[in-house]
């Protein structure tokens, strides 16, 4: 079912065969403009649920990506080649969503109805002043040399994002049911997590270090 | 081979040589060239005649580099997309001239001047890409128009367009550009089905690229790209370069400017890189005048310390790619090493410490690239079609926004094709068109990027100010080159997009371009093509001569006296003659005719047991161990 209880096609119109996607056929690889009511999960054949099987994302994005990639219809007509290239591009946006775990939970609060989080870009209560607090910190810390206080702000940093993403779960799992006060705590801990995503940055052990540098010469 | 099917080449159009592949059932291979000694690097280089008509292409045009400077074209690949305000360090190093194309619009196009001609990077290229088209052409027996090519995988849109441009100039329809290291992956990948993540160190003449894939059943997916376009092994000569300019000033107070003695040094200096590949010293013998010579014995640990702050920048590179792709060193399986820069020591031991492995070399780096772009144009001919690129856009894409800040619409490694949309509006009253200045980097303020172009949508419905909602859609497609659309939201119209490039050609330049070259091609290759013919024709009657003479009473005296009659009336065609594909012809028609003779005459000197004296061993040549030298 797409996302406005529109019904999607079940089969092929040219070979009749079961379509797993509604743009392309596994049979005879017939392509299908995508219907606008076809949301991402419907485009890469799952279910519309936040808890997602990885393996199954990956095998069905694959089969999907190779069915309507322009490469594949090479000697074409232009308006197949075209359809192919606009096809790839939402085949790839929908897996670049659905496979991040904050992405696909804000995406479901779009399909709830929003706003989403770009659309709203609120945090928690104290979390900004939190946050300018512990760069402090760390700035403190980087400027001391202090590695081992670096590393109590990664394990901490790590920590809170961590409950951050099981709260984001707990409520994504229901997004469809969620009232708008908790459709805004949601929206909150989604737009948060980029603010852990940057600390944990600025946090983070240089590969390149210059004692690293050293040795390689 | 399918005679229905269209035949599609795969090229590496390469800073300091290029290639052209082919791939069937078989599996890829290259194509030579036609000297017959198989080789199947074409140097890029073109040389001009005073005129500023083309006279050599490959290697022959190399070879007159020296002699020729300024009239000598090499790493045209550098100014590709590139505007004279972009190539400071270029317009310094480069012996030819290079200027700003006069336009009308305040483009910045690049333009190199032979004589009174000017030609722009895509003509120049397409004059490379136009030999190894012939090249196939005489391979199939058949015309071929269509052509995969690869680029840099981090080459921005403008410098896509230019090689696409280039390709349409020499006459072939760019069915696809896709990127060195992913070509490289392809031809490393090509039988291998295990799962596998794999690093491609591509360091060439004149780019470098970092990219970091994913194979897994035949899908070839890019994690993360990285790079730079103006880094390569042009760069480790030049640190030679500098060197001996200094001391040789300090030593004798000569400076060096002429462009002969500028291009000795190039020479040179490519030289003792390639052979402190090989050995710990190498040294060079540059005379002063009369009486005086600069002796230089370089070290290899020299070179090293001279090229660390160059390679420093790869390394950096590798560790931003690993970053984006969020991958250690260890989750990597293979480094595969591209790119004839690769075979330095020093190189090879930082992208070992760096990953963590020794490298993988048994693949000829100079090679795989094209042999990548062959499978490649096997899978869009349908030759085979169970493997699948997913390639990722190396740059951010964005437009710019009020006070000159840059704003981001597709990040950089984002899978493509892709695309981004955005809602634009109208400031005045009855305004009818919209422009939107689109950009490519990292970088946040505009100044700092590069500005694609600025697209204009024409034909907005007037409307007061702010009512108008033109949605539009900026789409990379599988080529890594951007598409604009847009549609104005209340009329359902479609806006039409003009878009005036930065750095590039308009279609309509492109279009004449290529009917000039056309042109051109006919007009200049004919008269230097006519001499070739002519030389190979005369090498080829006295060939016939000998033999007749020593074994020409092993033929009838009717057949015999064929041939006499026909080399002297070829004689005299030769003289007259102005059409080289004609001459061609009546040559290779009369090889055929020698074609019994020749076997008697193989026959005779097996029989009589001095066949050696048919198919004397060359001299083997001797690995010099000498100084290079120069004059000045």
């Amino acid at each position: 079912m797409g996302a406005d209880g529109q019904s999607l096609p079940t089969k092929c119109l040219n070979c009749q065969s079961a379509l797993t996607t509604p743009i392309v056929c596994g049979g005879c690889h017939s392509l299908y403009p995508r219907p606008p009511w076809a949301d991402y999960f419907a485009l890469l054949g799952l279910p519309r649920t936040y808890a997602i099987d990885e393996k199954k994302l990956n095998t069905s994005f694959r089969a999907i990506a190779r069915g309507v990639h322009p490469d594949r219809f090479g000697g074409e007509p232009e308006e197949v080649q075209t359809l192919a290239t606009r096809l790839s591009a939402e085949v790839n946006q929908a897996f670049h969503v659905l496979s991040d775990p904050v992405r696909r939970a804000g995406y479901l609060l779009e399909l709830a109805g929003g706003p989403s989080p770009a659309e709203m870009r609120e945090v928690p209560g104290d979390f900004l002043v939190d946050v300018m607090m512990l760069r402090e910190e760390i700035d403190q810390a980087k400027t001391a040399n202090d590695n081992d206080a670096l590393q109590r702000h990664r394990e901490s940093i790590s920590a809170r994002r961590q409950e951050t993403l099981r709260q984001i779960a707990a409520l994504a799992e229901s997004s469809a049911d969620l009232d708008e006060p908790r459709r805004k705590v949601l929206r909150q801990l989604l737009n948060s997590m980029k603010y852990y995503d940057n600390l944990l940055l600025e946090v983070a052990e240089d590969p390149l270090s210059s004692e690293h540098r050293a040795q390689a010469r | 081979m399918n005679e229905m099917r269209d035949i599609i080449i795969g090229i590496d159009l390469g800073t300091t040589n290029s290639l052209v592949a082919y791939a069937d059932e078989a599996g890829p291979r290259l194509i030579a060239g036609p000297d017959g000694e198989g080789d199947v690097l074409l140097p890029s280089v073109v040389a001009f005649d005073d005129a500023g008509r083309v006279a050599r292409i490959g290697r022959e045009a190399r070879a007159h580099a020296v002699e020729r400077p300024t009239t000598t074209v090499y790493s045209i690949k550098r100014l590709m997309g590139k505007g004279v305000a972009d190539l400071t360090e270029d317009l310094r190093r480069l012996p030819y001239c290079i200027e700003r194309r006069s336009g009308e619009d305040g483009r910045d196009v690049a333009a190199v001047v032979l004589g009174d001609k000017r030609y722009t990077p895509p003509e120049i290229s397409a004059m490379i890409l136009g030999e190894l088209k012939t090249r196939a052409e005489r391979h199939f027996g058949r015309p071929v128009s269509k052509a995969v090519i690869t680029v840099p995988a981090q080459f921005d849109d403008a410098q896509r367009q230019a090689t696409r441009d280039a390709g349409q100039i020499a006459g072939l329809d760019v069915v696809r550009i896709i990127n060195e290291p992913t070509a490289a992956a392809l031809a490393y990948g090509l039988d291998r089905t295990e799962y596998a993540t794999i690093a491609v160190y591509d360091l060439g003449g004149g780019t470098f690229d970092i990219s970091i894939l994913r194979l897994e059943d035949g899908v070839f997916e890019v994690l993360a790209t990285n790079g730079d376009t103006h880094l390569g092994g042009d760069d480790f000569d030049q640190t030679l370069i500098d060197l001996f300019t200094r001391e040789i000033r300090e030593q004798f107070g000569v400076d060096i400017t002429t462009p002969t003695i500028k291009q000795q040094l190039r020479t040179l200096s490519e030289n003792i890189k390639m052979r402190l590949s090989e050995g710990d010293t190498a040294s060079v013998e540059v005379a002063i005048g009369a009486e005086r010579v600069y002796r230089r014995a370089v070290t290899r640990g020299e070179l090293e310390t001279m090229i660390a702050p160059l390679v420093d920048r790869t390394i950096e590179a590798c560790s931003r790619a690993m970053k984006a792709a969020k991958l250690t060193p260890d989750e990597i399986q293979q480094v595969v090493l591209v790119g004839g820069s690769t075979r330095v020591p020093y190189v090879r031991r930082r992208v070992a410490e760096v990953f963590r492995r020794q490298p993988y070399t048994a693949l000829n780096p100079e090679q795989v690239v094209a042999l990548g772009a062959g499978v490649q144009a096997s899978l869009l001919a349908g030759v085979q079609r169970d493997l699948l690129l997913l390639d990722v856009t190396p740059l951010s894409l964005g437009i710019e926004t009020l006070g000159g800040a840059m704003g981001k619409l597709i990040p950089a490694n984002t899978r493509v094709p892709c695309r981004a949309s955005e809602t634009f509006t109208t400031f005045k009253d009855g305004q009818t068109n919209v422009k939107i200045n689109v950009l490519q980097g990292e970088r946040e303020l505009v100044k700092d990027c590069r500005s694609l172009g600025v697209f204009e949508l024409t034909g907005v419905p007037p409307m007061p100010a702010g009512i108008p909602k033109i949605d539009v859609t900026f789409l990379i497609d599988q080529n890594g080159i951007l598409n604009v659309s847009a549609t104005e939201r209340r009329s359902g119209q479609t806006a039409s997009v003009q878009i005036v490039p930065s750095h590039g050609l308009t279609r309509e330049e492109v279009r004449r371009m290529q009917a000039e070259a056309l042109q051109h091609a006919r007009e200049d290759m004919t008269a230097h093509h006519l001499i070739d013919v002519r030389t190979t024709l005369e090498f080829d009657l006295h060939k016939a001569e000998q033999m007749i003479e020593r074994h020409g009473r092993l033929l009838d005296s009717a057949e015999r006296d064929l041939l006499i009659v026909e080399i002297q009336s070829l004689r005299e065609f030769a003289t007259t003659c102005t059409d080289p594909r004609a001459l061609n012809e009546r040559r290779e028609a009369f090889n055929r005719m020698t074609v019994p003779l020749a076997e008697l005459a193989i026959t005779a000197s097996l029989r009589d047991g001095n066949g050696a004296t048919e198919q004397e061993s060359a001299p083997q040549q001797r690995r010099t161990l000498a100084p290079s030298r120069a004059k000045l």
